[in-house]
């Protein structure tokens, strides 16, 4: 097999060709109004913000810091501007249920003149009302009917004391009622004298008595009746009376809203009102106390006067009462006070008839509040309750304000990962967000694209207020969006991270007094960003520079090879070289992962260890028993380790141990293996040549060292600047795999060797050196299982990989 | 009659005393409030009369006699035995009251315990200096215009001054309304009686001249100082009839805080004062 040719610089780095850019600066380019490269997104969003049908919300789903928010506001306010603006809503008193406020609905801006409107109505009330009872008119036809009633009242009383005087029979009051008594010249006579009347003149006055006494009780048991007529006559009048005061207000503004028939029954209802409290309005000398006129008043909950369009909310602190209202309190002599006027919008309300955008995460954190919107988007209505009482905590009496209408699309932004997790575990999700706008992560990069890159750099750099690119400048931070995308043919479409860069970039042209931002002063930035993270790096790199970590950059080694492997710290990531060795003897067909038996390697790490053990027996012992007891570690890793990018590394080391075959030190080898010995891509290939290649720096000159990738990664190389350097000079050298066999060649400088029809290697060949050693661990376990094992043959684990 | 009760809480002499007439009601305790007020201003004493009514004692010896509750209707027994006992309650009740009452507003006072004819026996205690203050008659709880007989026959007799109170609020930034006539000497004793009220209530005086009444620029002007206040706070007015309804407008149109007037008054003599005087529901101040 033949050794595949190191890379050139070019397959190492895709440069933006420049020459290519049709401007001078970005000042020249026009802003974007569409993201580039999301046209899934933003069809969805289209389809999303256009569907009808009920639970045809959207989740926004992307990587934070994608522009999300921004995107999705702007997207959203351009759409809402053609659509019409929703009514507004306003809580008015229930005058038969004062503790469940009335909703009424009106058109875009009626809501502030009704408000008006009634607020001005109040201030007539307030002197007009009282006028009214206190005209020469009201007085003496108050008095007339008091007057006459008073004398209906009495005449019965009168009657029968007149009736009683003319049988001399005295009336006497006593202290609770009253008395009849036989008597002569305007005196009782004496009962001692009464008792000389004959009992003809006796039964005579007394049955006076007591016909006066009955005609006395039926007289008075009137009164109540009398007392109650008083009322519906003064009510009567009062009605009379309001009806003449507000009849001229109150018909104009029932001509007014007559195309509102709500206000129209809740004018009528304040009219009886009125008339109901007339006697609270009569007293000239305190005016109406406020709590009654406030009943008349009008609580806009959502006024749509200036709004354009359908609204669009993003509620940053999606709690129960920030989305759905509440009911404040006010507190009076330390009692806590509420009415229909306390009533405050929620976020939904004033959504409503437009979009609601709110972060998932934010939502999901707040106690209830995903519940809570859950249930408003199924009943379709907004019904504003406090927690406590909606969860049975307090039942204190509360206002219950008419529920409102609902017709809202929420828009939810999150991760996916938060998407996914919300679609297996909650039931209701996916009936109420039937619509995913998946952002992409990463642009196309070609020949087309690169203008419309710049744009969007010209865009950003304009919103946020920071000087235009020139040419130079906008190459290079192409060039590093693919590296930040980790591929030749990917830009990144993070937002943040760009703005970020931008941003930073722009500080630096300022530093250095540029009127743009230029080539170097995106390097600045990048470098700067760099240095910043490399604290750990750096103590990485100085353990290996002391010895105190050993990786050998130089030289060969039996069973000793340096995997490459990268390290997350927060927001950056490096990489750097690890020695993995490998022990190996006669045994049975085991290959011990030290880092899995010490509980430190995690499942795919044992999964490709597996698949190498595999790869030896299939390959190397196709007819017999694999007899074989080797162990990888990874040296001086103290953490775990997982993935399988170092599978090609071990199977070297492993073949080296076998075999006895030194393997070069000056190569580092990364990449995962089949079960077949071919080659796949695996990840952070830029990070870790570059970490190898400051580690070969490090310890000395850079001569003749290099590292082995998959083929497939080539793409993946963005390499930066010193890499490239050395790459040119032919001092650094990466060689792009397909098979183990490659990497065999190039680790030991032998030829690795392919079978023939009988499935023998070439004599010479590496592979030959396994087969035939492979073969003497068979005959050695053999001899040791005839001899009984006395000799403590094998590893005595027991244990079979078979 | 006895003199049961003799108390004094210290005090100044003054010429004439304050008599109030207890009944044990609510409007008799509202007058003696009033009665209380006054005496507190003029430095005169307070002087309770409770009359246990001769004509009621009387009519409960009757086997068949029965009190109809004037609020329910309903009829009980009424025997002399419950109603001494009765009479004896409120006469206590009184006595504390008075007490309580006066003690609170710093004057004298004194309890006269009587048995007999109410009027008479008032009569014979008030003397032409008195102030005799008296509420509206029990029949209030039963509602009718018409004031009760003892409060008719006192005011037609009372030798000296008289003051119909009211339970009723009367506005508190109110007018003192005094009616003239052509009597000079009743006018002189009817607004003297004006100034005392308004030199404690500071309230204005409002001087109402009766229909045709000849009152000269210069009496009237002597009546009004006699008022004792600037000639800003003194308004006169002329009443264009001496109906009831035309005066009850006046009145009211003049926030009358309290009315007074002269038994002499035509007032007096016109048909329906006395329903005028009932339905008003303000103090009535009369003089002689």
């Amino acid at each position: 097999m033949a050794v595949p040719a190191a890379l050139t610089e070019d397959q190492v780095y895709h440069r933006c060709p420049i020459e290519k850019l049709d401007f001078d600066s970005t000042d020249t380019l026009d802003d974007l109004e569409q993201p580039v490269g999301q046209e899934r997104m933003l069809r969805a969003l289209e389809f999303g913000a256009s569907m009808q049908a009920g639970g045809f919300n959207l989740f926004v789903l992307g990587p934070s810091g994608a522009g999300k928010h921004e995107l999705v506001k702007r997207f959203l306010s351009r759409h809402a501007a053609g659509l019409p603006a929703p009514p507004d809503w306003c809580h008015v008193f229930n005058f038969k249920a004062s503790d469940k406020p009335r909703a009424i609905r009106l058109a875009p801006g009626e809501g502030n003149q009704f408000r008006t409107d009634m607020n001005d109505l109040v201030a007539e009330l307030k002197t007009a009302i009282p006028a009214t009872f206190e005209s020469e008119e009201y007085q003496a036809r108050i008095q007339e009917l008091q007057e006459e009633v008073a004398r209906r009242q009495s005449r019965g009383l009168f009657e029968i004391q007149e009736e009683a005087n003319q049988n001399n029979i005295a009336m006497l009051a006593t202290h609770s009622g009253f008395t009849f008594a036989p008597m002569r010249n305007g005196e009782v006579i004496d009962p001692e004298e009464y008792q000389k009347f004959s009992d003809d003149e006796k039964a005579l006055i007394e049955a006076k008595v007591e016909d006066l006494q009955k005609k006395l009780q039926q007289a008075i048991q009137q009164v109540p009746r009398l007392r109650k007529e008083v009322r519906q006559r003064i009510r009567a009048l009062n009605e009379e009376m309001v009806q003449l005061t507000l009849g001229g207000p109150i018909g104009e503004l029932r001509e007014k809203w007559r195309h509102v028939p709500a206000v129209v029954d809740h004018l009528d209802a304040v009219r009886e009102d009125v008339v109901e409290h007339a006697e609270v309005f009569q007293d000239s000398e305190d005016s109406p106390p406020s709590g009654l006129l406030n009943r008349y008043k009008v609580n806009l909950l959502v006024d749509n006067a200036e709004t354009r369009g359908a609204p669009v909310v993003y509620e940053d602190l999606p709690s129960h009462q920030h989305l759905t209202g509440q009911i404040e309190h006010r507190a009076r002599q330390g009692n806590l006070y509420t009415d229909f006027t306390l009533i405050r919008p929620g976020s939904l309300h004033q959504a409503n008839g437009g979009y609601l955008i709110v972060d998932a995460r934010r939502i999901l954190m707040q106690p209830l509040a995903w519940e809570s919107l859950k249930r408003i988007l199924f009943s379709g209505e907004i019904r504003i309750e406090s927690l406590e009482r909606l969860y049975g905590l307090a039942t204190t009496v509360s206002q219950q304000p008419e529920p409102i209408p609902l017709s809202v699309k929420v828009v939810l932004l999150g991760d996916r990962m938060l998407y996914y997790l919300l679609s297996h575990y909650d039931p209701d999700f996916l009936d109420l967000f039937k619509v995913e706008a998946d952002f992409e992560d990463d642009l196309e990069r070609d020949d087309n694209s690169y203008q419309l890159y710049a744009r969007m750099l010209a865009t950003m750099a304009r919103a946020a207020g920071l000087r235009a690119l020139d040419k130079t400048g906008v190459g290079r931070l192409i060039e590093h969006a693919s590296r930040l995308a980790s591929d030749q043919k990917k830009l990144t479409a993070h937002d943040r991270v760009l703005k970020d860069l931008l941003s930073e970039s722009d500080h630096w042209a300022a530093q250095a007094g540029s009127g743009f931002i230029e080539a170097v002063h995106v390097q600045q930035a990048i470098d700067e960003r760099e240095y910043r993270a490399s604290r750990i790096r750096e103590r990485s790199l100085e353990q290996i520079q002391r010895g105190v970590v050993m990786i050998a950059t130089s030289g060969e080694q039996v069973g000793q090879v340096n995997g490459l492997s990268v390290l997350q710290l927060g927001a950056t990531r490096f990489g750097q070289p690890t020695r993995i060795t490998a022990t190996a003897r006669p045994g049975k067909g085991q290959v011990v992962d030290i880092e899995r038996e010490a509980k430190l390697g995690g499942p795919i790490h044992s999964k490709a260890v597996m698949i190498l053990s595999r790869f030896l027996a299939n390959r190397y012992a196709p007819l017999g028993q694999l007899s074989l007891s080797a162990s990888l570690a990874f040296e001086q890793s103290y953490g775990g380790v997982e993935g399988d990018s170092a599978s090609v590394a071990e199977t070297c080391v492993l073949l080296s141990a076998i075999t006895g075959v030194p393997l070069k030190q000056s190569l580092a080898v990364t990449g995962s293996m089949n079960q077949h010995g071919e080659v796949q891509a695996v990840g952070g290939v830029n990070e870790k040549i570059e970490g190898f290649f400051r580690v070969c720096r490090q310890s000395g000159e850079v001569k003749g060292q290099g590292a082995l990738l998959p083929a497939s990664n080539v793409e993946h190389l963005m390499l930066e600047e010193s890499v490239r350097v050395a790459i040119r000079a032919g001092d650094f050298s990466i060689y792009p795999i397909r098979h183990i066999d490659e990497a065999i060649e190039l680790m030991t400088g032998l030829p690795a060797g392919q079978p023939d029809a009988d499935g023998q290697y070439p004599e010479g060949s590496f592979n030959r050196r396994v087969a035939d050693r492979l073969a003497a661990f068979a005959e050695a376990t053999e001899a040791k299982d005839e001899n009984g094992g006395t000799n403590g043959a094998g590893d005595g684990e027991g244990k079979s990989g078979d | 009659m006895t003199d049961s009760t003799l108390e004094s809480v210290g005090g100044r002499p003054a010429g004439g005393r304050v008599l109030v007439l207890l009944d044990g009601s609510r409007v008799s305790l509202s007058a003696l409030e009033a009665a209380a007020s006054i005496a507190e201003h003029t430095g005169a004493e307070v002087h309770g009369v409770f009359v246990e009514e001769q004509d009621l004692l009387r009519s409960a010896g009757y086997g068949f006699a029965r009190e109809v509750g004037a609020f329910s209707g309903l009829s009980r027994p009424l025997d002399v035995v419950a109603l001494e006992q009765r009479m004896q309650r409120l006469a206590e009740q009184t006595r504390r009251t008075l007490a309580g009452v006066v003690g609170r507003y710093g004057g004298r006072y004194r309890l006269n315990i009587s048995r007999g004819r109410v009027v008479e026996e008032v009569l014979a205690l008030a003397g032409p200096e008195d102030l005799l203050v008296l509420g509206r008659a029990r029949w209030a709880t039963v509602p009718g215009p018409l004031l009760g007989s003892t409060v008719r026959g006192l005011v037609q007799r009372s030798p000296g001054r008289l003051l119909l109170w009211s339970q009723q609020r009367a506005p508190t930034r109110g007018r003192i309304v005094v009616f003239l006539n052509d009597h000079e000497q009743a006018n002189r004793r009817a607004v003297s009686a004006a100034a005392e009220a308004a030199a404690y209530s500071r309230q204005p005086v409002a001087l109402l001249l009766a229909e045709g009444a000849s009152v000269t620029g210069q009496q009237l002007s002597e009546l009004k100082q006699l008022t004792g206040l600037p000639e800003s706070e003194v308004q006169v007015l002329t009443l264009p009839a001496s109906d009831p309804v035309t005066i009850a407008r006046l009145l009211r149109r003049q926030q009358a805080a309290q009315l007074v007037l002269s038994r002499e008054c035509s007032l007096f003599q016109e048909p329906g004062a006395e329903a005028l005087l009932s339905a008003l529901h303000l103090p009535v101040t009369i003089t002689p």
